[in-house]
């Protein structure tokens, strides 16, 4: 048997539900582990970053062949260890929307670093209100970044979280020495089995309002989210979050598509693209609360930032 | 004929004042009636400000708001989109379309943090010669009132 491949996996802005993704890959994980050795990965081995007792002056992580991190960069603490992670890591996957384009975090960034702390540390109602941290907290960076931002990076494995079967088929294909296959360029919608009638929605249904459908009766009998008013990102984002079952993850839910697996495009702008569609199709463009940050729930690295003063 | 120095008979020119503010504005003008309307403008000899960079368009409900959005941030000091008058639209209804998505682009325009005065939806069929050249000095006045986009470096 061939030596095991090297892993080191990191998180920074992130809630972990990548990680509880890589658990979920289930039996075929048994078959993974055979051929990988895991060197560095904070959420279960006890691999310290100054060395085990503290020795060392400067964060090190073990050389790996393949280096995944999951959640955005939101503190110098993780700007260093990006760099660190890219320097010991011969290929490096962002894992899930945080890494690949700041997912929930980078919400964030519709307001200044200033404004966050002042709420979170100080106006908060439910806050005591108290004086910043200071002593042996990195600093926060001005705003939140996808890794590629930082660093390059070589794969992406987007959604929140991202899928089993994605991270599974990701490490087979790089155990076997084959490249990663690129990400779809279609929409969720040309994968969405739903039905459409016509093109209009003149109002918006709540997003916690049941949609219309015949429990136990096949998809493809109802009809499209979005055309019974619900906002479904479907349009706006790309597919792959079906895999084999062919299905987009949310739909398969009676959900409308939130957006997680990020915008068609890295130029693109899914505010603009869905004010755009839904305005021509008869939607009061009023109607639709808190565009900036529905529109890009998932993507607001480099997309969000704070309304400027007039 | 305004610009006296273009007048017949005039030798003297008289140059533009320097320190006027001259914006550039991004015109999409529909093919069926705007265009027509402009080429009218011109082929009639009217005057008006050479602030615009006319680009034709089939309609202008093919204007998606990401081309608007993507000139006013990436310089323009304004957007001028030219319909047909709603009815008389080639396409039977793309410019009601284009009036919905002006809604929505002014909107967003706020995020971006671009005035909405910068973004004009105007109606110009092709017999309007006269009326497009007023749309447009209308417009560059306005601009060089409001200044220089945000976004100009």
């Amino acid at each position: 048997m061939a030596a095991a491949a090297r892993l080191a996996e990191e998180w920074f802005a992130i809630c972990g539900g990548c990680e509880v993704t890589i658990l979920d890959i289930g039996e075929p994980l048994i078959d993974v582990l055979k051929k990988v050795e895991i060197v560095h990965m904070p959420v279960i081995m006890d691999h310290k970053l100054f060395g085990q007792t503290g020795e060392n002056k400067e964060m090190e992580i073990p050389e790996a062949d393949v280096g995944l991190i999951s959640g955005g960069i939101r503190s110098e603490e993780h700007k260093k260890l990006a760099l660190e992670m890219r320097r010991k890591c011969k290929i490096l996957i962002s894992l899930g929307s945080c890494a690949c384009f700041g997912g929930i975090p980078a919400l964030n960034n519709l307001y200044s670093t200033e404004e966050v702390l002042e709420k979170v540390y100080r106006d908060s109602v439910s806050t005591e209100s108290n004086g910043l941290p200071h002593e042996q907290v990195p600093s926060l960076t001005d705003r939140v970044y996808a890794v590629h931002e930082v660093v390059k990076v070589d794969a992406y494995l987007p959604g929140c979280p991202t899928t089993p079967e994605m991270v599974v088929g990701a490490l087979t294909s790089l155990l076997e020495g084959k490249p990663l296959p690129p990400l779809p360029t279609k929409s969720v919608c040309d994968e969405c089995p739903t039905r459409r009638e016509k093109k209009a929605v003149s109002t918006l249904k709540r997003r916690f309002e049941a949609p219309e459908f015949t429990p136990g009766a096949p998809l493809s009998e109802m009809r499209c989210l979005m055309e019974q008013g619900f906002l479904c990102l479907g349009p706006a984002t790309r597919a792959g979050c079906s895999g084999s079952d062919g299905t987009p993850r949310c739909i398969r839910a009676y959900m409308p598509c939130e957006g997680c697996f990020g915008p068609l495009s890295e130029k693109a702008n899914p505010m603009v693209d869905m004010m755009g569609a839904l305005s021509s199709i008869g939607l009061d463009p009023k109607q639709i609360p808190d565009r900036a940050a529905t529109f890009n729930r998932f993507a607001g690295a480099g997309r969000l930032r704070p309304t400027p003063k007039r | 004929m305004e610009d006296s120095s273009l007048q017949a008979g005039s030798t003297a020119v008289v140059p533009p004042p320097v320190a006027t503010f001259h914006p550039l504005i991004i015109a999409l003008c529909c093919n069926w009636c705007s265009y027509a309307g402009a080429d009218l403008a011109g082929v009639s000899r009217i005057q008006y400000p050479p602030s615009i960079r006319m680009v034709r368009v089939m309609c202008s409900g093919m204007v998606h708001p990401n081309l608007v959005i993507e000139a006013l941030t990436k310089g323009a000091d304004g957007v001028l989109m030219c319909g047909c008058h709603p009815g008389d639209c080639h396409y039977q209804e793309g410019n009601l379309k284009a009036e919905k998505r002006a809604d929505a682009i002014r909107l967003m325009l706020a995020d971006f943090g671009v005035e909405e005065e910068r973004f004009r939806l105007e109606w110009v069929s092709a017999a309007e010669g006269p009326r497009f050249a007023q749309v447009v000095r209308e417009f560059t006045e306005q601009l060089q009132k409001l200044g220089p986009s945000p976004y100009r470096q």
